[in-house]
């Protein structure tokens, strides 16, 4: 799963970073709001949080522009004024979730993690693929109770598998969701964390779809 | 400022129409006597004419004269012929005359100039005569004095008649005036009058400017007028960005703050016997940022309503507003089966204030609702003689009776799962009592907690 933070201050966008990235998330920074709208365009997030209050282009504009373009990630506004026309005018531009200046990070994790799993059409804050247990809450996969221990790679992997079950999802997809942009990125690198999961989970719940990518299929 | 108008030119007109009136019945006096006189000249020139003197014989007429009344008794005109040498009057007098003389002062006019007199008639009303003294040629020893002389009625009764109907024609005329000018002013100064009910419209919250176009007299005045309205608006929304610019400044550090502290405790292991302080430092710092959030948005609130409030020809429609929200809410508060619905909303329906602190009020009681919902939170407006009434019910567990109103007070919450600051109920009813409006909770009929707000509505 695959973050966009867009924040000018630097010491919050620095600890928010910090949050989410313990949080399992591969996260990517943006200052301004030029910057913010381009990469929201060129890169595969998964949840944005954007500060409304951005230098150059102030962050309305630029979530409006991404909804004019057909970009549909879910958006998690953060404002400072806390008026209530400025939220409306945020939801009705394309958010999806606003959150008030000063907040705890927990809440702000939360609301990310709600926003992923809503977009991803999940009702429940567990996912579940037979004895697999994804808690999006505590960030921990069981297999029949018992605790998975996995790299942050393979639990990115993991988790964008389980929240898109039983769509086929190519390598490419998984690369532009599991690493941050400045990461060194190796399709290859794929297999290996696919082949390793393969082994710590139940046999046969990931299928290598030949020439696609992969697939979550869980037994009925 | 109607009346000064209509009593100063009504005075000028009826002065006017008073000055006319005199010079035309002087002219037309003058035009009468004068047309009498040329009469009665005609009449003595006639006489002299049909007056034959012999050698020897007195003198007599040919013919009678050609104007019937010199033959009817008194009838008003008449005609005598006195010899000036002998003092003999009435030497030949008109039948009219009856036995009637006419004494004529003896004056010494040069022979056949004309001359006229006013004396006492046969009847004791007062004659206009004219004479001329003759010598004829046949005897111009015997100077011969003709007189014709002609009642005053003659004159004066035409004037009457013309004065009276001068009078009558005059006073229809100023009466006419007066009512033209009553309607001249009313509609000169209708203008006013509309722009009065302008203003009564800003006032009432109808309207943010006057933009009715006024006649060019006016409209100066009205442009003023809008320009301070405009700048006054300026104000209030430079104070409220300048305002807002000051939260965003606090709060953004405030954030980083509390998050460094969160980090600290976390990082710091529960039973911590090494570092008490920091624990200590971390919980105080969060104290003091939940504090100082408390005390921007408060302040913040209120001080942005305190600027508001007052101001004329404010005006927010309710219904945007409440969709607004409406949209909001069912989004941020997505759940299964979660509903958030505007159930009733007459069109037209307006708050008489600033739109930003219906959001502040209607936005912290639908958020509260939607929070404390089971699945359903519903919307319902209505106007109430000069107020609006607004209705946000919920089906939650509700509110029991008795801590009703301790939720107003600042910094309570009911539960401290539910994120908030405890602050927007507060700011709710202190916005609204700014507004002399009012916010209760009671008993939904869903079952869960009714708020009920209540403020100015604008006309």
């Amino acid at each position: 799963m695959r973050v966009l933070v867009a924040e000018d201050e630097p010491v919050l966008a620095a600890q928010l970073r910090a949050a989410l990235e313990a949080a399992g998330y591969a996260v990517d920074c943006a200052a301004d709001g030029r910057e913010a709208g381009y990469m929201g365009e060129v890169e595969r997030y998964d949840a944005v949080v954007l500060d409304l209050g951005l230098p150059q282009v102030d962050g309305l504009s630029v979530l409006k522009r991404w909804r004019a373009k057909g970009f549909a990630m879910p958006v998690l506004i953060l404002t400072a004024r806390g008026d209530w026309h400025e939220k409306v005018a945020g939801i009705d531009a394309g958010a999806d979730d606003y959150l008030t200046k000063p907040f705890h990070m927990e809440e702000l994790l939360a609301r990310v993690r709600a926003l992923i799993r809503r977009a991803a059409g999940q009702a429940s804050a567990e996912l579940v693929c037979g004895a697999l247990v994804l808690d999006t809450r505590s960030g921990r996969a069981t297999v029949d109770g018992r605790l998975l221990s996995l790299t942050s790679h393979e639990f990115r992997v993991l988790a964008y598998l389980m929240h898109h079950m039983g769509e086929v999802v190519s390598r490419t997809e998984l690369t532009e969701h599991i690493y941050a942009q400045d990461h060194d990125r190796d399709s290859n690198t794929i297999e290996v964390f696919v082949g390793r999961l393969r082994k710590k989970l139940p046999p046969e719940l990931i299928e290598t779809v030949r020439g696609l990518g992969y697939r979550m299929v869980c037994p009925p | 400022m109607r009346l000064r108008l209509l009593v100063g030119t009504l005075v000028w007109a009826v002065l006017a129409v008073l000055v006319t009136g005199w010079a035309l019945a002087r002219l037309f006096n003058e035009h009468v006597e004068q047309q009498f006189h040329v009469e009665l000249s005609t009449h003595l020139d006639q006489l002299a004419a049909r007056l034959a003197v012999d050698v020897d014989g007195p003198p007599r007429l040919d013919m009678v004269l050609s104007d019937p009344r010199f033959e009817r008794p008194y009838s008003g005109l008449y005609w005598q012929i006195d010899a000036m040498d002998t003092q003999a009057r009435g030497l030949l007098r008109s039948r009219s005359l009856w036995d009637y003389l006419l004494v004529v002062p003896v004056d010494e006019p040069p022979d056949g100039a004309l001359h006229a007199h006013v004396v006492q008639g046969p009847d004791g009303a007062s004659l206009h005569l004219v004479e001329r003294v003759l010598r004829p040629a046949s005897r111009p020893d015997q100077a011969l004095r003709l007189i014709v002389a002609a009642n005053a009625s003659f004159v004066d009764a035409p004037v009457l008649r013309l004065n009276r109907l001068l009078a009558l024609a005059l006073g229809v005329l100023v009466a006419g005036l007066a009512v033209a000018v009553a309607v001249q002013v009313r509609i000169g100064l209708r203008p006013l009058a509309r722009l009065r009910d302008e203003l009564a419209a800003v006032r009432d919250g109808r309207g943010a400017a006057i933009e009715a176009r006024f006649p060019a007299e006016v409209q100066p005045l009205v442009d003023e007028f809008n320009a301070v309205l405009a700048r006054n608006a300026e104000v209030v929304s430079r104070a409220r960005t300048h305002a807002g610019n000051l939260a965003h400044a606090v709060k953004t550090p405030l954030t980083v703050l509390a998050n460094a502290a969160a980090q600290l405790s976390d990082a710091a292991p529960a039973d911590a016997s090494g570092k008490p302080s920091e624990r200590a430092l971390a919980r105080l710092v969060r104290e003091q940022v939940a504090l100082a959030r408390t005390q921007v948005d408060y302040h913040l609130a209120r001080s942005r309503a305190a600027a508001a409030v007052g101001i004329p020809g404010q005006r927010t429609p309710l219904r945007p507003v409440l969709e607004g929200l409406q949209r909001l809410m069912a989004k941020v508060h997505a759940r299964s089966g979660f509903e958030v619905e505007v159930l009733a909303c007459p069109q037209g329906l307006a708050f008489r204030g600033e739109a930003q602190d219906l959001q502040e009020m209607l936005g912290n009681l639908l958020d509260n609702a939607c929070k404390w919902a089971a699945s359903r939170v519903e919307l319902s407006a209505r106007e109430e003689g000069s107020q609006l009434c607004i209705c946000i019910d919920d089906d939650g567990p509700g509110l029991p009776a008795g801590v009703r109103e301790k939720v107003f007070e600042r910094g309570v919450r009911m539960d401290e799962q539910v994120p908030g600051t405890g602050l927007g109920l507060a700011i709710v009813r202190d916005l609204a009592r700014l507004y002399e409006g009012e916010v209760v909770l009671e008993t939904a009929p869903m079952g869960g907690t009714r708020a009920l707000l209540r403020l100015p509505r604008a006309t």
